[in-house]
């Protein structure tokens, strides 16, 4: 493993780093071809990621609280959302848009690429894969990673500049994350009894003192 | 060529029209044609997949809405391109409030703006009217403040529980509150369900408990009470040049076909809102009429009105959880009458929960990342306490130069040239905004003191040009010289045209107008009906 307390080696690993954060690369292992849902022509899409490298980064983003499954859930729902988005649909033209706009086009094979740069990243400055550093080490990766994104804001997943965001990005802005950070269940945006509403919300125990 | 013969043709397919028709297909035996440019949009079956993707991707729920090359230019915050069957409403909030008496006497009150040619206590049976066929659920707030002549067709929506500590802070704050009035399932009614506070009322709720005016379009053309041709642009109305009775609307098919369509009737209901319908009466241009149809006046597409709001994110010591029901809110009408004293101010209040300034961040304050177990401290450190918006919509009084007006070179795919939209303030108005902008912004910074909060950030309408909740274009009064339409909304150069609805009011008030458009869509339904009775 490379002395990283070196200035010039640590000079080296940022350059490379920023280099690769940067970069589209190909796309990486574990992927799946499938057409898009409206199967029209030039419309197919590459699904999936790099299950290993993403877990990976999701122990770093996600809190440690939802344990194993909590993250493996997470993970899996942000990968049926990605796989399942539409490029280019619509946007919802309410009051306010004049104009007829349109999503962003599919973000998966930028993110693929980041993950694939996380890999090489790890090897070129540990020697080793990413899932198989320690934590610390993967969060001081995923934080040059990031770096680009200086806002405090954390952006709607489709915005987000890198998959480490947008992973932490859908997660947080799920019915059970807000849950998690009010410390009671009030299950935003479902669709709930109506009653209900005039109850103080139950505490999650074991959450807040 | 297809030709179609109708008695009463109702252009435009709108929640005005939806209503207006229900009523005439009650109180006629007369024969209801209505023309609509866009299609069916997606189905209540499908929209709880369509809000499904709407939270995740932030896509429309609303599939074939809009024409692409039907679309208005200009000051244009207000507008909304779309243009199916249900109109925007399909994609409404549901919030239906009435305006306040004061908004239709701020002449004879206030000596400012126009007074309407009739007074609240004319409107209120079609207010209810209104409030019946949508099924809306509200309290009366002080009987001073909020007169009604009957109660409310469903129970209010309940004071939830973060609006109940809301609803106690106002009143520290001196400030009476109730439930907002919405047309939504405050308990099951007319064959559709209680509302479940899915908290996406707009753009689509998913269950059907917010009224729509699909429903009502399923029902007529179920009962076979109504014709409904959809994709079919009305590109011009005919008048006899001798009588100057409208004989025809004419237009083409807008699918692939584009096929020419010619309609007569024996009366038209000019029903396609604030832009749609003006555009049409000066699309409508001849040689006997070099200003467009019904435009004496001069004033067709004048006056366009609309309000501004103040908004503010007010930090308080409460408790609250966001979430339980977002756009549900508590709303005053205390500031709708100007003080004795005051200098000509008048404005809604509206009160929500919000989450605003409680959200995850992913950089603390010295750019650190925040993740993982850090996010997490980070962000349940910020979500206690509670946040409150609040809102302020206030009047504003449109110039005669308000105005849409046929764009010089935009043009939809039949050549006609699409409207341009450019809103103005009357000198009265201008001249008070800064004002009152400030009268609302020290409302809000004593509000937060009487609870000991503060404000944590306050900004005023996007727009800033005055069109929210847009109405006019082709305003009623009793002098052909100075309106469009008389207070029944019948054309004054035009005995068999009416006008429904947004376009014909003078002002656009200072709160949601929906309901305001139906009530006086429905007061002219009623005058159609009287005028030419069944045969």
């Amino acid at each position: 493993m490379a002395d990283r307390s070196s200035p010039a080696d640590r000079r080296t690993f940022l350059k490379i780093a920023g280099a690769l954060a940067a970069t589209a690369a190909s796309g990486c292992e574990l992927q799946t071809h499938i057409p898009a849902a409206n199967s029209a022509p030039g419309t197919d899409r590459t699904t999936g990621f790099d299950r290993a490298i993403l877990e990976a980064v999701g122990d770093v983003v996600l809190p440690s609280e939802l344990g194993s499954m909590g993250r493996d859930a997470a993970i899996g729902q942000f990968v049926i959302w990605a796989d399942e988005y539409d490029p280019v649909a619509e946007e919802m033209h309410g009051y306010g848009y004049a104009d007829i706009r349109y999503l962003p086009p599919d973000p998966s094979p930028a993110w693929r690429a980041q993950l694939a740069a996380l890999e090489l990243l790890a090897m070129k400055s540990h020697r080793k894969p990413f899932a198989a550093l320690p934590r610390a080490e993967r969060e001081e990766l995923v934080t040059i990673a990031i770096r680009g994104h200086v806002s405090d804001r954390l952006p709607a997943p489709l915005d987000a500049t890198h998959i480490a965001i947008a992973l932490l990005a859908h997660w947080a802005s799920s019915p059970d994350a807000w849950d998690l950070a009010l410390g009671v269940k009030v299950v935003p945006a479902s669709c709930r009894v109506l009653g209900d509403a005039n109850a103080k919300p139950l505490p999650i125990i074991g959450l807040r003192s | 060529m297809k030709t179609i013969e109708a008695d009463i043709l109702i252009i435009g397919s709108g929640i005005t029209a939806a209503l207006m028709a229900a009523r005439l297909a009650e109180t006629t035996t007369r024969s209801i044609t209505v023309i609509e440019a866009g299609q069916s949009t997606t189905p209540l079956a499908a929209r709880t997949k369509a809000r499904a993707r709407f939270l995740a991707y932030g896509e429309s729920p609303w599939k074939q809405d809009h024409l692409d090359d039907q679309n208005a230019f200009g000051t244009t915050w207000g507008f909304s391109p779309s243009m199916t069957v249900g109109g925007l409403a399909m994609h409404w909030g549901g919030v239906s409030p009435r305006y306040s008496p004061e908004d239709f006497t701020t002449r004879s009150q206030y000596g400012v703006g126009t007074d309407w040619p009739f007074t609240y206590g004319d409107l209120d049976p079609f207010y209810q009217e209104a409030e019946e066929r949508m099924g809306v659920a509200g309290e009366q707030g002080p009987v001073a403040l909020d007169p009604r002549g009957k109660p409310y067709p469903l129970p209010p929506l309940p004071v939830n529980y973060n609006l109940a500590q809301l609803q106690r802070w106002a009143t520290t704050a001196g400030i009476a509150t109730w439930s907002t009035p919405s047309a939504k399932n405050s308990v099951p009614h007319d064959g559709r369900a209680q509302c479940q506070r899915c908290d996406t009322c707009y753009p689509v709720c998913p269950t059907g408990a917010k009224y729509s005016p699909d429903f009502t379009w399923d029902a007529l053309v179920r009962s076979k009470k109504v014709t409904l041709i959809t994709q079919t642009l009305v590109r011009r109305l005919i008048a006899d040049p001798k009588t100057g009775a409208i004989v025809q609307a004419t237009g083409n098919r807008v699918d692939a076909t584009g096929e020419p369509v010619t309609i007569t009737a024996n009366t038209f209901v000019l029903a396609a809102g604030f832009t749609w319908s003006p555009h049409l009466l000066l699309l409508s241009r001849t040689a006997a009429h070099p200003d467009g149809l019904a435009n004496r006046s001069g004033l067709v597409g004048k006056y366009l009105a609309g309000h501004r709001n103040v908004n503010a994110y007010l930090t308080l010591p409460l408790e609250l959880y966001p979430g339980i029901n977002v756009q549900h809110s508590l709303v005053s009408k205390q500031f709708m009458r100007v003080p004795r004293s005051g200098r000509y101010l008048r404005h809604d209040l509206r009160l929500w929960e919000s989450s605003v300034g409680r959200e995850p961040r992913l950089r603390n304050e010295q750019g650190s990342p925040l993740l993982g177990d850090a996010m997490m401290s980070d962000w349940r450190a910020r979500a206690t306490g509670a946040t409150a918006r609040v809102r302020a919509y206030y009047d504003v009084l449109p110039d005669r130069e308000s105005k849409l007006t046929l764009h010089a070179t935009r043009q939809n795919r039949f050549g006609d040239p699409m409207p341009t939209l450019d809103f103005r303030d009357a000198p009265e108005s201008a001249a008070l905004k800064p004002w009152q902008e400030e009268q609302i912004a020290a409302l809000f910074r004593r509000m937060a003191a009487a609870g000991k909060g503060k404000l944590l950030k306050m900004e005023n309408s996007v727009n800033d040009l005055g069109q929210e909740h847009p109405t006019g274009g082709c305003r009623m009064g009793d002098d052909p010289m100075s309106s469009v339409v008389d207070k029944w909304g019948r054309a004054h150069d035009h005995e068999n045209l009416w006008v429904a609805g947004a376009p014909t009011q003078p002002s656009a008030g200072c709160c949601n107008g929906t309901l305001t458009f139906v009530a006086v869509g429905l007061r002219t339904a009623s005058a159609i009906a009287e005028a030419s009775p069944d045969a």
